[in-house]
């Protein structure tokens, strides 16, 4: 990791101020910590411990961003980047194990069912990332909120304090979204 | 949809939710007032919402958990990994499964391994594996197995090899074990694999009997290089960067397995290098023979222990082996590297005279009546004493020699021993590449909206990679270039700012499924374009492009700098042989170390450069050499000669790290100009990161700085780099004297001492650092070893003596310090006499004059134990300020 909590710093401030391009380097670093971090708590392999997403976004925040010296604004921004290259990762685990699992993409064989009890939260999480997908089309927030509280592990009063909204909003559209996203991905049949 | 109808449905959701169950019917019949499309809408998303109570419940912890662990099953009889079709699982290991498949496209059969997600999810590792496996197999060394393809069906990474028809060693020893001729041959085709793997610098950290295939015709091939290391990071095992975590792996069998040919660097989880696969190979050639490993334990920490501490009972305990062939597989396992053989190739040749040997005996035994039989198996027995007295190791061989005659001819022996030493230095000097440094930018997007950084990184980072892998290149890493992604940086100044002498800068543009780049070799100096080239490349499987990307580039620099290079490589080396052997001379001379040889080494190198003006290395070497004691008139007239020399050198050769280094010693040793002195060296080590000379020349600096630790391991390194450096192993024993250290110290000088009975520097320190250490008797005979050594007249000698007995050391440094204020010279020494028999002001005065004539010592006037009677005083102070503030 090259960079130092005070460079993200600078980068989040010049986001703030509309630097689109300080926003991609903040993605690029945040992604490769996250990427960091949970493939060295996959190599601890602690038997019944589960990897909390949610520690790894908050632990990647105190990693590498002062926190003296960022704003509560340059904070929201940080966890919406976190909760979004958390949801690039996982999902694109999900892709490739899916794949992994059909064994080629010319030839899918039929898959054992004992053996993909887990497989099912796999597809879960594709379905869910392309439902999401759509979902944004219609209610960016939504869409956010979701990412933010499922991919980002953050809590409801969480999710408020990055998008600047109310818990009882976040609430409601949690509520809505879920809704929508499940008659989305039961439609489409995954 | 329009926002406003998407609102409308949030609110009639929620006014709906609040609802009684009941009345939820007839309150969306009556809020939607006849729009059934959206009394529809909301209904369903209601439905959906008592389904979604299980949904999405909590955050995706578990589901992250499940993928990152990466749990795979086995692949079936007929199930596809790209064109290759499953036949059957013929084996599995910790790296992974390995099964028969059938290449559907070639109609061949071939062995394929499936690599375990957990060793591939670093797409940086994946690829210098696929580089080492590949160099490996394009090696095309009939002991090496062929590798047809590395690739990825989708996320799986894979391997495919010939198809081997034989069982691995470990198969074939549990069914019969082997004779000697078996294991002997067995062990020589290792070994054979293992030199030409090493010379294409390719280690492969886990020979063991599973990774060697034996073919039924008696071919034997080697399998698997690179892949220990790409897994050594996530298995500890064999990276053995946490053994505690190896040694509680579920599976004890298996770690066994893994853990008994470990060599104890491996254990330790230091670097691995050649050697380490010697030691493997020592372990197996052991087994082979004996039938039982040589290190074993109760359990896999047992076995580890053994690995680090237990000499392995001898050969002759288990087996009737000759005595030549314990010698092999014991030097072969000897625990320190150095002691080991430094290169496969030693062991091939030791191993393949033997076997010439054996022959021999064998045709005899043919010929023989069955009652001369009996003699001649004797014979075998001590066939060892025979080949020993055979010129095996040159190097030995001399020694040995030299040891058996101890007449004059010791001295005609020690200038072959130098020209032994020295033609390999030249052979391996020959390879040592002039280097151009290069910094590779991270691509840049033509259009900015349309832009990946993943190809921006990763190609950059892919190109890196390979111009490291050319000879020709320094190469600054990616955390260096990283910062320049900035799409209005200037390539030359990103150039300038990290002093390169060429950056490599690139534009992409990203049109249906292909990526076009648009690629510039800029020269830093006049900032013109040398290179400029395009590439177009499918974007499909993004890793076979980055290679592609990366091997057009390659090709061009190769065609480009090649000549140039070798040019400039026979700058730094020399065609005129007589300039050649007198560098050599002069540079053994150089490293002694002390005036009189220093002397000779500056009058012979200066010889050399009058032979060949041109030659880089014998002028950085005159630098080196005029550096130590002053063996000019003065420190300073020696400090002008040295930086001409340098000068020279660069002007020649402006990658050479010799001069870098000896730049080094300059700037500390007599500028006191201490920020420089590390730039120098770092660029030394940067430039020939296997120079001894330049860890050597760093490990003082670090010393002088008081970073003892950091020093130590330097010296160690040169050390290891240059084994029979007498002058790194003194140094070992300096640095431990002056980091306080002294019972190490003492053990390290008295090896010293031991291999060069005549090395007067190193005789002067062992007596210093037995007397701190408070032993003054032992002291004492050393200092009279060392006055010997000098010639110093009997009335001197008779002298200490009797100042020894009257008042033990004490009484020594007093009569040191009074001889040494009437010669009238100033010297370090003296002042350290002055200091340890109390005379503070005489100390001072000494020191002044000492840092007025510029001496090299004052860099270490921080660490020097011998001063510390000094350090309270305010005139020490000041003098530490004049010297590091200069």
């Amino acid at each position: 990791m090259t960079s130092s909590p005070h460079q993200i710093t600078q980068l989040l401030k010049a986001w703030s101020n509309g630097d689109q391009s300080a926003r991609d380097q903040v993605m690029l670093v945040v992604y490769e910590e996250l990427r960091r971090m949970a493939h060295q708590h996959m190599r601890k392999e602690r038997p019944g411990h589960t990897l909390q997403t949610s520690a790894l976004v908050h632990e990647a925040y105190v990693r590498l961003v002062d926190q003296n010296a960022v704003e509560w604004q340059n904070r929201a921004h940080f966890y919406g980047i976190a909760a979004q290259m958390m949801r690039r990762i996982l999902v694109d685990h999900a892709r490739a194990r899916q794949y992994a699992k059909r064994g080629g993409d010319a030839h899918p064989v039929s898959l054992d069912e004992s053996a993909i009890v887990s497989a099912e939260r796999t597809a879960e999480v594709v379905a869910l990332d392309e439902a999401l997908a759509c979902l944004a089309a219609v209610d960016q927030r939504k869409s956010q909120i979701v990412e933010l509280r499922f991919f980002g592990g953050l809590s409801i009063e969480e999710t408020a304090a990055v998008l600047a909204v109310s818990a009882g909003t976040v609430m409601r559209d949690w509520t809505l979204a879920k809704a929508w996203l499940r008659r989305e991905m039961r439609a489409t049949g995954k | 949809m329009t926002p406003e109808r998407w609102q409308q449905i949030d609110q009639l959701f929620h006014s709906a939710l609040e609802c009684d169950a009941e009345q939820r019917d007839a309150f969306l019949r009556e809020a939607c007032k006849g729009d059934e499309s959206l009394r529809r809408e909301v209904v369903s998303l209601l439905g959906s919402h008592e389904e979604a109570n299980s949904f999405i419940r909590t955050a995706a912890e578990d589901i992250a958990a499940d993928l990152m662990a990466g749990r795979e099953t086995q692949l079936k009889r007929g199930e596809y990994v790209g064109h290759y079709q499953v036949v059957s699982l013929l084996g599995q290991g910790g790296m992974g499964e390995v099964y028969l498949a059938h290449d559907v496209r070639l109609g061949r059969h071939v062995a394929l391994k499936r690599l375990p997600a957990k060793f591939t999810l670093d797409a940086e590792r994946v690829h210098r594996f696929k580089q080492e496996a590949r160099a490996a197999s394009a090696l095309n060394h009939p002991n090496i197995v062929t590798i047809h393809e590395i690739g990825r069906s989708n996320s799986s990474h894979f391997i495919t090899t010939e198809f081997i028809e034989g069982d691995t060693l470990r198969q074939r020893i549990a069914k019969v074990p082997m004779t000697l001729d078996e294991a002997l041959d067995v062990a020589t085709q290792i070994a054979s694999a293992l030199t030409a793997a090493h010379a294409a610098g390719i280690i492969h950290r886990d020979i063991k009997p599973e990774n060697i295939m034996l073919r039924r015709d008696g071919f034997i091939k080697v399998l698997d290089f690179g892949l220990a290391k790409l897994a050594s990071d996530i298995e500890p095992i064999l990276g053995a960067q946490s053994l505690p975590k190896a040694l509680h792996k579920t599976d004890p069998g298996m770690v066994m397995g893994t853990v008994q040919y470990m060599s104890p660097e491996q254990a330790r989880g230091e670097d691995t290098d050649p050697r380490t696969d010697i030691w493997s190979l020592g372990v197996l050639l052991y087994e082979l023979l004996s039938g039982q490993a040589p290190f074993t334990g109760e359990t896999a920490s047992h076995a580890v222990v053994s690995i680090l501490e237990a000499e392995p009972s001898p050969l002759r305990n288990h087996v009737k082996a000759p005595a030549e062939l314990e010698r092999i597989v014991m030097k072969a396992l000897s625990k320190k590297r150095h002691e080991r053989y430094q290169e496969a190739s030693e062991l091939e040749r030791d191993l393949k005279i033997l076997r010439l040997k054996l022959d021999e005996t064998a045709t005899l035994r043919r010929v023989t009546t069955n009652e001369r039989e009996t003699k001649t198996a004797a014979s075998v027995m001590t066939t060892g004493e025979v080949v020993q007295s055979l010129p095996t190791a040159s190097i030995e061989y001399i020694v040995g020699e030299i040891k058996r005659h101890k007449t004059l001819a010791i001295a005609a022996l020690l200038l072959l021993l130098v020209s032994v030493v020295g033609l390999a230095y030249f052979l391996t000097s020959r390879n040592i590449p002039t280097k151009k440094s290069i910094a590779v930018l991270p691509l840049k997007p033509i259009d900015a909206t349309n832009r990946n950084e993943v190809y921006e990184i990763g190609i950059a980072d892919s190109l890196i990679y390979r111009l490291s892998l050319m000879k020709e290149f320094v190469v600054r890493s990616l955390n260096a270039t990283r910062k320049y992604a900035d799409l209005t940086q200037d390539p030359v100044a990103a150039g300038q700012d990290q002093q390169v002498d060429y950056v490599l800068a690139s534009n992409y543009q990203l049109a249906s499924g292909k990526i076009r780049i648009t690629w510039q070799l800029l020269n830093v100096a006049n900032g013109q374009v040398e290179e400029i080239h395009k590439t177009e490349n499918d974007i499909g499987d993004l890793f076979a492009m980055q290679d592609a990307v990366a091997s057009e580039v390659e090709n061009i620099l190769l065609a480009r700098f090649v000549s140039t290079s070798s040019r400039l490589a026979a700058k730094r080396r020399t065609t005129n042989e007589g300039a050649y052997r007198l560098y050599l001379q002069g540079m053994y001379l150089a490293n002694k170390r002390n005036p009189t040889d220093a002397q000779k080494a500056v009058e012979t190198l200066e010889q050399a450069v009058r032979l060949d003006p041109n030659y880089a290395l014998a002028w950085a070497g005159l630098a080196y050499a005029l550096r130590p004691v002053g063996p000019v008139k003065s420190n300073q007239e020696a400090h002008q000669r040295a930086i001409e020399a340098i000068n020279k050198a660069l002007a020649l050769d402006q990658s050479l790290a010799d001069a870098y280094s000896t730049l080094c010693e300059s700037q500390m040793y007599y500028e006191y100009d201490f920020v420089s002195a590390e730039q120098s060296c770092k660029r030394a080590i940067e430039l020939d990161p296997d120079s001894s000379q330049a860890h050597d020349i760093y490990s003082r600096y670090l010393l002088s700085r008081g970073r003892f630790d950091q020093a130590i391991s330097e010296i160690k390194t040169a050390i290891d780099l240059e084994p029979t450096s007498l002058y790194s192993q003194r140094n070992l024993g300096l640095e431990l004297f002056l980091a306080r250290r002294y019972s190490e110290s003492v053990v390290q000088l008295k090896r010293v001492v031991a291999m060069d009975k005549n090395f007067d520097t190193a005789h002067f320190w062992l007596s210093t650092a037995l007397a701190m250490q408070g032993n003054e008797s032992e002291a004492f005979e050393w200092l009279m070893k060392l006055l010997a050594l000098r010639a110093v007249d009997d009335e001197t000698i008779q002298a200490y003596r009797t100042a020894f007995q009257m008042s033990g050391w004490q009484g020594v440094l007093r009569e040191r310090a009074e001889r040494f204020n009437k010669s009238g010279e100033d010297d370090i020494d003296g002042a350290a006499y002055y200091a340890q028999t109390g005379n503070k002001d005489k100390a001072f005065e000494c020191l002044e004059r000492v840092y007025q004539s510029r001496n090299l010592w004052m860099a270490y006037l921080k660490v020097d134990p011998r001063l510390d009677a000094l350090r309270d005083d305010v005139r020490f102070d000041e003098l530490v300020r004049r010297v590091e503030s200069r």
